[in-house]
């Protein structure tokens, strides 16, 4: 083996992989045919995330914080993995109170804004895709007095202190640890000092910061729904779909 | 560690210990504060690790937050050791492999206080939750450009000398040397820019070439360079030839050809080109193949003299990291296959695999070149058997037990959230009992690594014995070809 010929092994056994793995999928990538709602769909024309709130911050923040250590965010084909029939992770179920079935598979346009697209590395704790949706419900058929805001921050703040989401009477088991560091305790002065509901002692509350309630209005910004509205390209409830848990 | 020079040419010796002598403090340097940084990372990966049980565990100090420690673990891991344990074992294995004394020791070693203090903080950045929050390349995007400028001024003379070497024969050793050094910039330099300079590409693409970043860095730098040192040691300490020359080029070549496709495996169902997680996977699939070969050879070599890998620390650190390679290949086919892909993907056993990978067959290796290389550069043997008997030990059990666990524990929490008729608290139960498994395995790994560190530390402070016996695992005092034991100065000997 000459040097030139050891040199000229390493440019292609290297410069092929290159090319075709990061460099020609990456250029395609970055002008994505926008996705079109089905003929015949409530919508028509381009789909658009229907995500509102600090979106580009807060998923900064997101990344900042490790988030994606332990929670993923990514509905994977069933080819992949079951997370399309897994609780509501993918979107909410048809049920008394949910008209059509609007769970489907992660499709490229979701993550829009963001500067990177936190997939995670493991889940330790729940998928967060369709995070803010499913919270939303669940406030609301429990019939909680908490915003789905001040129960996101007061999960970031202590999570295993909350009531739980599904079950009011008993305590959310979680075993997030807590990002107390996004939190400022301060002295409060009466009623409107934008603290939250949670009790340390007596004159004092939590108040969080901006950084928290950027990283909250993200958290609630992933609905991975369409209302309901199929897309061709990531198609997948399934009303026969198997049973999940409760 | 017996040097076979009763035959070498007086000139050859004094050229040797002229190269040593050049490079001890860039290399002492490098190998020190990388076995500070390995401790330092193992406290860290305890805490993180503690974290996935116990969410409860010191939650007083927010720089340490579950998410933050767990990516300054792994950054500490291979920025702070791995690559400094590289650069000592690259610079003196070249110098040595190409018989050239090294002209830029202090150019090297500024570099190296830079690398360290970039990658400090770096750390910091990360603690105070201002990093990049992208897996394996969380440090801030300024740092990145710094640690490639210092990455150059350290590796660059290496090129040099292999460039000017003696006309002669390239030893196997060189190639992964070589291959390392170019690979490395090229995929660092492709990473960074795409993740960090160029704008508006597709965030799921930004994710994937950071994947692709952390795969190839391991297989096309990290690995090169312990499998360099292996086929260094083995010939080496064994005193007899490589196995097979054209096995070893198989493996190299193998190992090219696999090697940087892997890494978009971590995106399997995302909404990215499809051939992309495949080709991944297969790469992680196929990479069993340059570790069967590698193993093979390396195996056979110093198989013929079992009593001198049973003696000797360097050989059994090395021997060590080949068999963990051979455990990685097989792992990786088995956790990549498209059935098993499901349950992995987004589960503890991929952390267990990189483990292996960093822990298992780039530090096990390093350790096995800094046994071998240290008292050559100190003039000074190694103080304690015990110390490097605890070392070995505790770290093969320590590095057992993290893989064990997070294979095992993360099939059985794959398996929990893929099995529809289980609710998810099920999954994160059974993740949490094999957590603490690997919690308590750090443990060990911090005990192998205090008194490795501490017994590095006393050799860089020129404690060590002088004497010209070799520090050796086994007692062995009659028919010693090195004569009966006594103090030597074997500076003067030496450099007749």
């Amino acid at each position: 083996m000459t040097f030139k010929a050891f040199i000229f092994g390493l440019l292609g056994t290297f410069g092929i992989p290159w090319l075709l793995v990061v460099v020609i999928p990456y250029s395609t990538m970055r002008t994505p045919v926008p996705v079109q709602y089905e003929e015949g769909s409530q919508l028509s024309g381009a789909f658009i995330p229907s995500r509102e709130g600090r979106i580009t911050e807060g998923s900064k923040i997101y990344g900042q914080e490790g988030c994606y250590q332990c929670h993923t965010q990514i509905i994977r084909p069933t080819y992949a993995g079951n997370d399309v029939h897994r609780g509501e992770w993918a979107g909410l179920r048809k049920g008394p109170d949910v008209k059509v079935d609007t769970r489907r598979e992660t499709i490229a346009d979701d993550f829009q804004q963001e500067k990177v697209a936190h997939i995670g590395q493991s889940r330790v704790g729940p998928d967060l895709s369709n995070f803010g949706r499913r919270l939303a419900h669940y406030l609301k058929a429990n019939k909680s007095e908490l915003t789905s805001e001040e129960w996101i921050l007061m999960h970031l703040y202590h999570p295993s202190d909350l009531p739980g989401y599904k079950d009011g009477a008993k305590p959310y088991d979680s075993a997030c640890p807590s990002k107390g560091g996004l939190f400022n305790e301060i002295e409060v002065f009466g009623a409107g000092s934008g603290t939250l509901p949670v009790n340390i002692k007596a004159g004092r509350g939590v108040k969080p910061t901006d950084r928290a309630r950027a990283l909250a209005s993200y958290l609630l910004s992933l609905k991975k729904d369409t209302l309901g509205n199929p897309l061709p390209e990531a198609l997948n409830y399934n009303t026969e779909a198997p049973v999940s848990d409760k | 560690m017996a040097e076979t020079t009763s035959t070498a040419e007086s000139s050859d010796v004094a050229l040797r210990s002229s190269i040593d002598r050049s490079l001890r403090h860039p290399v002492m340097f490098f190998f020190s504060s990388g076995a500070v940084w390995l401790a330092l990372a193992i406290v860290l990966g305890l805490v993180a690790s503690a974290k996935k049980h116990s969410p409860e565990f010191l939650s007083y100090f927010s720089w340490l937050d579950a998410g933050k420690v767990d990516a300054a673990h792994m950054s500490a891991m291979i920025y702070g050791w791995g690559f400094q344990a590289a650069f000592g074992m690259i610079i003196w294995l070249m110098a040595r492999l190409s018989r050239k004394e090294c002209t830029a020791a202090g150019t090297i070693l500024w570099a190296g206080h830079v690398w360290n203090a970039v990658v400090f903080y770096g750390v910091i950045r990360i603690m105070m939750g201002e990093g990049s929050g992208i897996a394996w390349m969380e440090f801030p995007g300024e740092v990145w450009p710094v640690l490639l400028l210092c990455y150059a001024a350290i590796t660059i003379w290496s090129l040099i000398q292999f460039q000017v070497r003696d006309a002669g024969h390239v030893f196997v050793s060189q190639w992964y040397l070589l291959a390392g050094l170019l690979w490395f910039p090229w995929i660092a330099l492709t990473a960074w820019m795409f993740v960090f300079v160029f704008d508006g590409g597709h965030p799921l693409m930004v994710t994937g070439i950071a994947a692709w970043f952390k795969a190839t860095l391991f297989f096309l730098f990290f690995l090169p360079t312990a499998l360099a040192s292996a086929y260094y040691l083995a010939p080496k300490v064994t005193g007899r030839p490589v196995y097979s020359y054209n096995i070893a080029l198989f493996g190299f070549w193998s190992l090219a050809f696999f090697g940087p496709w892997a890494g978009m495996q971590r995106l399997m169902g995302a909404p990215i080109p499809q051939f992309l997680p495949y080709a991944g996977a297969a790469s992680m699939v196929l990479i069993l193949i340059p570790a069967i070969a590698v193993g093979y050879n390396v195996i056979k070599t110093v198989m013929v003299s079992r009593e001198v890998v049973a003696e000797s620390p360097s050989l059994r650190f090395t021997v060590s990291g080949i068999l963990a390679f051979i455990a990685f290949g097989v792992l990786s086919m088995l956790l990549h296959t498209v059935p098993s892909m499901k349950m992995t993907q987004f589960s503890y056993s991929g952390y267990g695999l990189d483990i292996l990978g960093i822990y298992g067959v780039f530090s096990l290796c390093a350790f096995g070149a800094i046994y071998f290389i240290v008292p050559r550069i100190t003039r000074r043997e190694w103080l304690s058997r015990r110390f490097i008997t605890w070392h070995f030990y505790f770290s093969l059990y320590g590095v057992l037990a993290i893989v064990t666990c997070a294979i095992i524990g993360g099939m059985s929490q794959g398996q929990g959230i893929e099995d529809l008729s289980q609710p998810f608290s099920t999954m994160a139960g059974r993740a949490s009992q094999f957590g603490w498994g690997v919690t308590l395995a750090w443990g060990c790994l911090l005990f192998a690594n205090l008194s490795f560190c501490l017994h590095l530390l006393l050799m860089w402070a020129r404690l060590g014995r002088r004497s010209s016996h070799p520090t050796l695992l086994k007692g062995h005092s009659v028919g010693n070809p090195h004569g009966p034991e006594g103090e030597i100065d074997n500076y003067t000997s030496a450099s007749v």
